[in-house]
């Protein structure tokens, strides 16, 4: 048993090093994407004339809202070592409850909206009950989940969504306030707490700590089941109102809303420097990434040349930014700013 | 899960022999085998030797697919490149058609370079660059639809008439090409598994500091793997071109998450070390089996995705039991 | 040429092997259980309203008598995999099909089955989307002209200058690229006209919001948007944009795109435009020539000669008409706003070919009260132009193929 503690203790303390060492490294990754992102949208001025002013800075922040929302959940579930391919149809099922159940009033608007996010709740609690105690490898589980949820999704609307949200929250998404959209507040309050609640808050170092090293986890006695789940179900919720936001910005729902984030919200994650192997990442990071790639959607719509080599450039410039920005290539710029600490 | 497997050192100990390759195949072989027996018997004419061929023939392009993205999972990577690959070598073939058996064999040595070329960028990237394989294969995947794009704007094109009905037809009238092709793959399996690359690939992918300490190369072998990978997508994306007898420059898409759930099927561990080829390709027949044996009962309408779903998680929670069963039986 | 039941049978006996004797008793009692015709509808992607009201209209036509009692219809869903529904067709051939009426995944991939399927005896009816199989009837108004038409009725409000976005399909698809061609064939002419950016939009009401909205950051002063469906997401996004500020749109059948179009606050602030495109009435127009067809009312179409024209829908701004009641009736095309979702596709009547059908067949697949099937009128087959890659391979298009149908030029280039 003492045995057993002192790996335990010996584990952690290893991976506690590891991770102040990385927080520089972290914190210069971090300024480098939003430095990237920063440069494309300037660089982006020769393509029209319009570019680089501050509609289009609302109009990035605008759509990536969207991306963020449901990459923070994606986020945490990839943080414990999972993956979240359910996040589509849990979209989708957010936002065809919106309008179907909203149908256009405000009548209700305050338990409507925990009772739909609920809803998607449950569908994390599912899919994270079938990793943490039944072992079902999170892939084949959410996918499965997603399919049969985007199955109900189908029935439940006979393939015709219908309805429409409350119009206090579509109201809300055209809202602008002191010349900014309504939104964008919301996304910066959404990123404030994020990052609170993923690095600084008791149940993110938690997960940190489950995703880091599973073993040292258990014996330190976290209970990883619970966290794995309560992963999950953030993710679905995260989801559901990515899903409800998109409805108050449609103004009605389509079977297929959700289908155009699952990779993004992976790549978000992936870009912002978190590991796919867990236990490594930070909120500030994918939402330098979910920027990074709605400002590069945006340029590349306006850009005149052939779908081909548009898509060419899309996959290019996300290879070029992963390539910049692993570790090692601020391993110069680190040690610099190091002595200098 | 696998990432406390691989901390635990009793596995990196003693790799796995040929008797274990076939019994982490034996639970996917089982629910096969049990979904083509209901299939038989709701729908007869299953067993007709067309609709044998004509099974095989739409199975083998996905089979293909998830054999390779078994190699690059195996030592606990991932290769989402795998739609952008098929899509690429599905039009390539189409705009590029050489006629008769020699010409059949250009077009597919053309496909594997392209495979191997891009699996060349991605092994790169992911083994010396080390950029994480799900965000690089990301990458890579977009850029070959891309490219592919470019190829053809629209569906299109020519296959050669060998491919198209030769390469799908039954050798002396009795079995299909398809099902030969599969067989090979399975001894071609066999047979590298045992050799001192697939013993290495296993090795990576269980623990790769332990691999590293015994003198395998982790980065080589990593590399390897996704030539492996991007060799047996330009395949699939050949069966795909012969069997559809054209080039479709989004033929790929349908087969990014199917492929991995064919994988995940057979019972290969995301995260590497366990699993095997043979069992990837049951996970890929059992998965366009299904499509049949829902159509034979009469699940077709809107809720075909419920039991899609619910079947997926059945079938790995019967692999897990069968495979808890076995190892408690060899460990007592 | 003309198939009896009995017929049929023999013909399939004859082409069936030895290996297949078990697959043609099948069919035969299963054709034969209570006498009825076996009709697949197979869908391949289901998920917007475009998709289940063509399935819904299929439905309540097989509902509605004498067909009731006569026609044996099954569902079936594929999903977007061409693999799926090559495997569903085998499926539907094997148990004996008589008849498939289907929105196909793709213009190529199914060919060889289609194919296997015309052998056996099996009627293929597709609608809307195409296979360049010359066996199977091709139901669509691809060929009708959507592209070059709203290409000309743009160019004319916008006094043959500006700068505009073109809105388009999936890429990579062989719709998307016959409406842009046609589009561009028109745009082309008109060196005033400039296209500033061309976006992917996959045909769906969302996706067409975001993508212009990340156009109109780069171009606000945009002059028009040429879009394919998906077009009222083009209008939302313009008035996100600016509220005080459309511009002409021209795009397809949706309820709120041509609530829109009628509406004086937003014509008064720029919008003008046409509704044209796909119809889900197709689908009613497919299945019933097949089964004219099968109940051998109507002569079969020698192959080669079977792909049928379905025509173009064309609603100006000034020609929307609301609809008091549940049908197209007295010239009316749209539905009061709250009576169908915004994305509902209002083309689903068509008073001539379909008067069997109303609001509830296109929205639940049921019957219409009272309502029987009455036969297609004598010159309601209209063949459709040769167009390769779309309903035939190995053809010549013919020369006029870009031709004006709607529209006149108003502005010489």
């Amino acid at each position: 048993m003492q045995n057993e503690k002192t790996i335990a203790s010996a584990v952690a303390e290893q991976e506690d090093n590891r991770a102040t060492a990385k927080i520089s490294g972290e914190f210069v990754t971090i300024a480098a994407i939003f430095g990237l992102t920063f440069a494309m949208i300037l660089a982006s001025r020769a393509i029209s004339p319009s570019f680089g002013s501050w509609s289009q800075v609302e109009t990035i922040l605008y759509l990536s809202s969207f991306l963020v929302f449901c990459a923070f959940g994606q986020g945490l579930v990839i943080l414990v070592r999972g993956l979240d391919l359910s996040i589509a149809s849990v979209i989708t099922l957010g936002g065809v409850l919106t309008a179907s159940l909203m149908n256009g009033s405000n009548e209700g608007f305050l338990y409507l909206v925990p009772a739909i996010l609920g809803a998607c709740i449950v569908v994390g609690l599912i899919s994270g009950i079938g990793v943490a105690y039944f072992r079902v490898p999170p892939f084949i589980m959410t996918m499965a989940v997603g399919l049969i949820v985007y199955s109900l999704c189908l029935g439940f609307t006979r393939g015709t969504p219908r309805g429409y949200p409350a119009p206090l929250l579509s109201g809300f998404m055209q809202d602008k306030f002191l010349g900014v959209p309504a939104p964008v507040y919301l996304l910066l309050a959404f990123v404030v707490f994020g990052t609170i609640l993923q690095s600084y808050s008791v149940f993110g170092r938690k997960l940190n700590a489950v995703g880091n090293n599973p073993l040292a986890a258990y014996i330190a006695g976290l209970p990883s089941g619970v966290l794995i789940v309560s992963a999950y179900a953030m993710s679905a919720l995260c989801a559901g109102f990515t899903g409800m936001m998109l409805a108050g910005y449609a103004n009605g729902a389509t079977l297929r809303m959700g289908d155009s984030y699952l990779l993004p919200s992976i790549a978000a994650v992936v870009v912002g420097g978190s590991s796919i192997l867990g236990g490594q990442g930070n909120f500030v990071g994918t939402v330098g990434g979910a920027l990074l790639l709605t400002a590069l959607a945006t340029i590349l719509t306006a850009l005149g040349i052939e779908q081909g080599w548009k898509t060419i450039m899309e996959g290019g410039v996300i290879l070029f930014a992963l390539i910049a920005l692993r570790e090692q290539s601020f391993a110069f710029l680190r040690e610099v700013l190091g002595k200098r600490g | 899960m696998a990432s406390i497997e691989v901390n635990t050192p009793r596995q990196s100990r003693g790799l796995p022999t040929v008797r274990q390759i076939v019994e982490s195949a034996f639970p996917i072989i089982v629910i096969y085998v049990v979904m083509a027996t209901i299939y038989s018997v709701v729908q007869p004419s299953a067993l007709s030797l067309y609709s044998i061929e004509s099974l095989f023939n739409n199975s083998l392009p996905l089979m293909l697919a998830a054999a390779g993205a078994t190699f690059v999972i195996l030592q606990g990577g991932f290769d989402l490149s795998v739609a952008g690959i098929i899509s690429l070598a599905n039009v390539v073939v189409a705009v590029a058609p050489v006629e008769g058996p020699l010409g059949a064999v250009a077009n597919l040595a053309m496909v594997i370079a392209i495979g191997l070329l891009v699996g060349a960028v991605n092994g790169y990237v992911v083994a010396y660059l080390r950029i994480q394989a799900i965000a690089a294969t990301l990458a890579t995947m977009i850029i070959c639809k891309g490219v592919a794009l470019l190829i053809l704007g629209a569906p299109g094109g020519y296959v050669s008439d060998f491919m198209a009905y030769e390469l799908t037809a039954s050798i002396f009238g009795a079995v299909p090409i398809a099902v030969v092709i599969a067989v090979a793959v399975m001894v071609f399996w066999s047979v590298f598994r045992t050799t001192n690359s697939g013993r290495s690939l296993l090795a990576v992918g269980q623990d790769e500091n332990a691999a590293a300490l015994s003198g395998i190369d982790v980065a080589r072998t990593r590399f390897a793997s996704f030539l492996w990978a991007g060799a047996f997508y330009g395949a699939a994306g050949y069966m795909l071109a012969a069997q559809t007898a054209t080039g479709n420059p989004n033929g790929g898409d349908p087969f990014l998450l199917l492929t991995f759930a064919a994988v995940a099927l057979g019972g290969t561990a995301f995260g590497g070390g366990r699993g095997g080829v043979t069992a990837s390709l049951f996970g890929a027949a059992t998965l366009m089996l299904m499509q049949k044996v829902l159509f034979a009962v009469g699940v077709s309408s809107f809720y075909t995705g419920v039991i899609q779903g619910a079947i997926m998680i059945l079938a790995v929670l019967f692999s897990a039991f069968v495979q808890a069963v076995t190892s408690r039986r060899n460990s007592l | 040429m003309k198939l009896t039941k009995t017929a049929k049978a023999l013909a399939l006996a004859a082409l069936v092997g030895a290996g297949t004797q078990l697959a043609s008793t099948d069919v035969a009692s299963a054709k034969t259980a209570d006498g009825k015709w076996l009709i697949y509808l197979s869908l391949s992607y289901s998920g917007n309203s475009w998709q289940s009201e063509a399935a819904n209209i299929v439905k309540a036509l097989a509902a509605t008598p004498p067909f009731k009692d006569t026609v044996e219809l099954v569902e079936v869903i594929s999903g977007t995999d061409p693999q799926a529904q090559i495997s569903d067709y085998e499926s539907m051939i094997a148990k004996g099909a008589d008849g498939i009426v289907s929105f196909p995944i793709s213009s190529t991939a199914l060919n060889r089955v289609v194919q296997r399927g015309c052998k056996e005896g099996v009627l293929f009816f597709m609608y809307d989307a195409t296979v360049t199989e010359q066996c199977a009837y091709n139901i669509s108004y691809i060929t009708s002209g959507f592209g070059e038409n709203t290409a000309q009725a743009l160019v004319n409000a916008l006094d043959g200058k500006g700068k505009i976005f073109l809105s388009r399909g999936v890429p990579g698809n062989s719709v998307d690229d016959r409406h842009t061609n046609g589009a561009m064939h028109i745009f082309n002419q008109y060196p005033g006209i400039d296209v500033v950016a061309e976006y992917y939009s996959y045909w769906d009401d969302r996706t067409t919001q975001q993508e212009t909205a990340k156009a109109l950051a780069a171009h606000p002063d945009v002059d028009g948007i040429w879009a394919q469906a998906g077009e009222y997401g083009a209008i939302q996004a313009l008035l996100q944009a600016n509220p005080n500020r459309l511009v002409p749109v021209t795009g397809e059948n949706s309820n709120g795109f041509r609530l829109a179009l009628a509406n004086p606050d937003y014509q008064a602030i720029g919008l003008d435009g046409v509704s044209a495109g796909s119809p889900p009435a197709q689908s009613g127009f497919a299945f019933k020539i097949m089964m004219e067809i099968l109940n051998g009312t109507r002569e079969p179409l020698p192959e080669g000669q079977r792909n049928i024209e379905y025509p173009l829908p064309w609603v100006p701004g000034d020609a929307v008409k609301l609809c008091e009641g549940d049908k197209f009736e007295n010239g009316c095309n749209t539905f009061p706003e709250g009576k169908v979702p915004s994305s509902f596709v209002t083309e689903v009547f068509n008073p001539e070919l379909l008067p069997e059908l109303s609001l509830a067949s296109a929205l639940e697949g049921k019957p219409t009260e009272g309502a029987e099937i009455q036969p297609l009128p004598a010159d309601a087959v209209k063949a459709a132009p040769n167009e390769p890659g779309i309903n035939c391979r190995q053809c010549e298009a013919p020369e006029n193929l870009y031709h004006l149908t709607k529209v006149e030029p108003t502005v010489q280039p």
